[in-house]
C-alpha cells in the first residue's frame, strides 16, 4: 500500500518535474530546465522557508526542553492533563492559524493593547514574529516528545553520581544531562524543521501578502495549480521531498526509537 | 530560607512554566471559540450566545460527516494493514529492518502540499478508479501508518510472547493463537493508534485542499478554510473551526477517560 500511494506518486512528481510547463499531460518534453531556474528564480522562497521553519523549530527548542524536562522529572501531579493538552496543536495548522489571525486582527481581543505599548495591529498581524510563533505552537508536540525519549533515556545514576561528586544542579544539568540528551534536541530541531517545511495555512494567513505567498509550500501550489506550470512545481517538490528523506533518515539513524 | 521553602518555590516556578506553555497552546482554540460565542447585540454590549453555531454555511455538516466518514475508513484500513506489519517487525529478526521503517514512514515527514500533488498526478493517471471517497481514505491510511504502526509496535513490545508459546504449546495454530490471544491482550494498547489516526484524519487539511481538486468530494476543513479565505472572521466561520476541533477534542478525551495516557506513551508521548 505504501508503494501504491507513496512510491508510485513520487516518482510520477520527479518525472514531472523534469518536463517543460504542462506538456506532461499532453506529450512531455523532458528538460532539465526547471532545476536550473529553480535556483535563480525561487532564491528567495527557499530563503524564507528554511528562515522560518530554522527559527521556528529553535524556539520550539527553547520552550520545548525545559517542558519535557520538567514532565519527566518534576511533575507529579496533573501530568497528564498537561500530556493531553499536548495533542490538540496536532488538530492542524489551519486552526492555530485562525486563532491568532482573529486575536491581532485590528479590533480583535488584544490590538488596543497592542496598539498601547505602540504597535499596530496590522503590522503585528502579517509579521515575521507572528509566523513564527504560529509554526512554533505548531510544532511544539515533536519537540517535546523527541526530547522526552531522550531525556528517558538517561540514567539517573549518572546524575546522582555528579551530585555526589560535588557538582551544583546547574552543573549538573549543563555537564551531564544537557550533553546527554544532546540527540534528542537534534531529533526534534529536525522533525520540527521538517513539518514546518510543509506548513500552508500558517505563512499563507498569518505571513501577510509578501512573506506569506513566498514560501515553498504556497509556492509549489501556485506554481502548479495556479499558473499550471506543472513542470516548475513538481521540480520544487521533489526539492522539499529531498530534505525531508535526509531529515527522516537522520532522525530514525539517531533516536532511540521504539526500533531498538 | 530553609531546604523546604526552597522546593515549594521551585516547584511552583515549574509548574507555572507549564501552565504558561499551556496556555500558549491553548490560546488559538479559546480564541476561536470566545469570537464564535461571543457577540455583540445591536446596542454594542458583549452578549454570550450559540447563534453563530446555527448560522453555519449549510453544506457543512454535510461535509462534516464525509469526513468522520473518511476518517472512520481511514482508522480500519490503518489498522489492517500496521497490525501485521508491526508484529513482523517486532517478532522477526531481519535484515534492514531499519531501512524498512524509513521506507514505509517516509511519508509521515513529506509535506502535506507535495504529496498531495504527487497523489493527484497518481489518481488521474494511474488510480482513476480512487477518484473521491477512497482516494481520501487511500492517502490518508499511508499518510498515517506511522502513527498506528508506531502505536502497535509499543504494544506488541509490552506484551511478553510467553502467553503465545503457551498457546501454541496446547495445540493453538498460529492464526488463532493470533486472533484469541495475541490480539485480546495487545487490544488496550492498540487503542491508541486508533485514537490518533481518527483525530488527524478529521482535521487532515493541506493534501486534502490537492486530492479534493480533480474530484467534488469536500472534507469539513476544506470548507472551513474556504470560508476563512472568503468571509474571514466572522463568527460562524469561527463557529465552523471551533465545531472541528471540539468534536476531536471531545474523542482525545472520552478516550483519555477511558484509557488514561499509559498507551499513547512511547508514540508521540513522553
Amino acid at each position: 500500500m505504501q508503494l501504491a500511494f507513496f512510491f508510485v506518486p513520487l516518482i510520477m512528481l520527479f518525472i514531472m518535474s523534469f518536463t517543460l510547463r504542462d506538456s506532461f499531460f499532453f506529450s512531455p518534453i523532458f528538460t532539465v530546465e526547471n532545476y536550473l531556474k529553480l535556483f535563480r528564480i525561487y532564491r528567495i522562497d527557499l530563503q524564507n522557508t528554511f528562515f522560518l521553519a530554522g527559527v521556528a523549530a529553535t524556539i520550539d527548542i527553547l520552550l520545548g526542553y525545559p517542558f519535557a524536562y520538567f514532565m519527566l522529572r518534576k511533575v507529579r501531579k496533573f501530568a497528564d492533563v498537561f500530556r493531553a493538552i499536548l495533542i490538540i496543536p496536532l488538530f492542524g495548522e489551519l486552526y492555530i492559524a485562525y486563532g491568532l489571525l482573529y486575536l491581532i486582527l485590528p479590533g480583535g481581543p488584544i490590538a488596543h493593547i497592542l496598539e498601547s505599548l505602540g504597535i499596530s495591529a496590522i503590522a503585528a498581524l502579517y509579521s515575521v514574529p507572528t509566523t513564527l510563533f504560529a509554526l512554533a505552537i505548531y510544532t511544539l508536540p515533536f519537540v517535546v516528545y523527541n526530547i522526552g525519549v531522550s531525556l528517558q533515556g538517561i540514567e539517573r545514576s549518572y546524575e546522582e553520581a555528579a551530585r555526589c561528586l560535588g557538582a551544583s544542579p546547574i552543573q549538573t544539568f549543563l555537564r551531564i544531562t544537557l550533553p546527554l540528551s544532546l540527540p534528542g534536541i537534534i531529533t526534534g530541531w529536525l522533525t520540527s524543521f521538517g513539518w514546518n517545511l510543509g506548513a500552508y495555512a500558517i505563512p499563507i494567513l498569518l505571513g501577510g501578502p509578501i512573506l506569506g505567498t513566498r514560501v515553498l509550500s504556497n509556492q509549489i501550489w501556485t506554481t502548479s495549480l495556479v499558473t499550471s506550470d506543472f513542470g516548475m512545481g513538481s521540480a520544487l517538490g521533489v526539492i522539499v521531498v529531498l530534505i525531508t528523506m535526509v531529515i527522516f533518515y537522520v532522525v530514525t539513524r539517531i533516536s532511540k526509537g521504539v526500533l531498538v | 530560607m530553609n531546604v523546604q521553602n526552597k522546593e515549594k518555590v521551585y516547584s511552583a516556578i515549574v509548574y507555572l512554566y507549564l501552565v504558561f506553555v499551556c496556555i500558549l497552546i491553548l490560546m488559538p482554540l479559546g480564541i476561536t471559540l470566545y469570537r464564535a460565542i461571543f457577540n455583540y447585540d445591536e446596542n454594542g454590549n458583549l452578549v454570550i450566545s450559540i447563534n453563530a453555531y446555527f448560522t453555519i454555511s449549510e453544506g457543512f455538516w454535510e461535509k462534516l460527516q464525509t469526513s468522520l466518514a473518511i476518517a472512520l475508513v481511514t482508522v480500519a484500513v490503518t489498522m489492517a494493514v500496521s497490525l501485521p506489519v508491526a508484529y513482523g517487525i517486532v517478532r522477526y529478526e531481519f535484515r534492514g529492518k531499519k531501512l524498512l521503517f524509513t521506507l514505509l514512514n517516509g511519508v509521515w515527514y513529506v509535506p502535506g502540499v507535495t504529496y498531495g500533488l504527487s497523489l493527484v498526478l497518481a489518481y488521474y493517471f494511474v488510480y482513476r478508479f480512487l477518484l473521491g471517497f477512497w482516494g481520501f481514505v487511500a492517502a490518508y491510511s499511508t499518510g498515517f501508518m506511522l502513527l498506528s504502526l508506531l502505536t502497535t509496535i509499543v504494544a506488541f513490545k509490552n506484551f511478553d510472547p510467553v502467553y503465545e508459546e503457551a498457546a501454541r504449546c496446547l495445540g493453538a495454530g498460529r492464526l488463532q493463537t493470533f486472533l484469541r490471544v495475541t490480539l485480546p491482550l495487545i487490544g488496550p494498547g492498540i487503542t491508541a493508534g486508533v485514537i490518533l489516526v481518527l483525530v488527524l484524519s478529521l482535521n487532515e487539511f493541506i493534501t486534502a485542499l490537492l486530492i479534493s481538486l480533480p474530484t467534488r468530494v469536500k472534507t469539513a476543513p476544506l470548507q472551513v478554510f474556504s470560508d476563512i479565505r472568503h468571509a474571514g472572521v466572522r463568527p460562524f466561520v469561527a463557529a465552523e473551526a471551533t465545531v472541528l476541533q471540539l468534536v476531536s477534542l471531545a474523542i482525545v478525551i472520552i478516550y483519555l477517560k477511558f484509557f488514561g495516557t499509559k498507551y499513547l506513551r512511547g508514540s508521540i508521548m513522553i
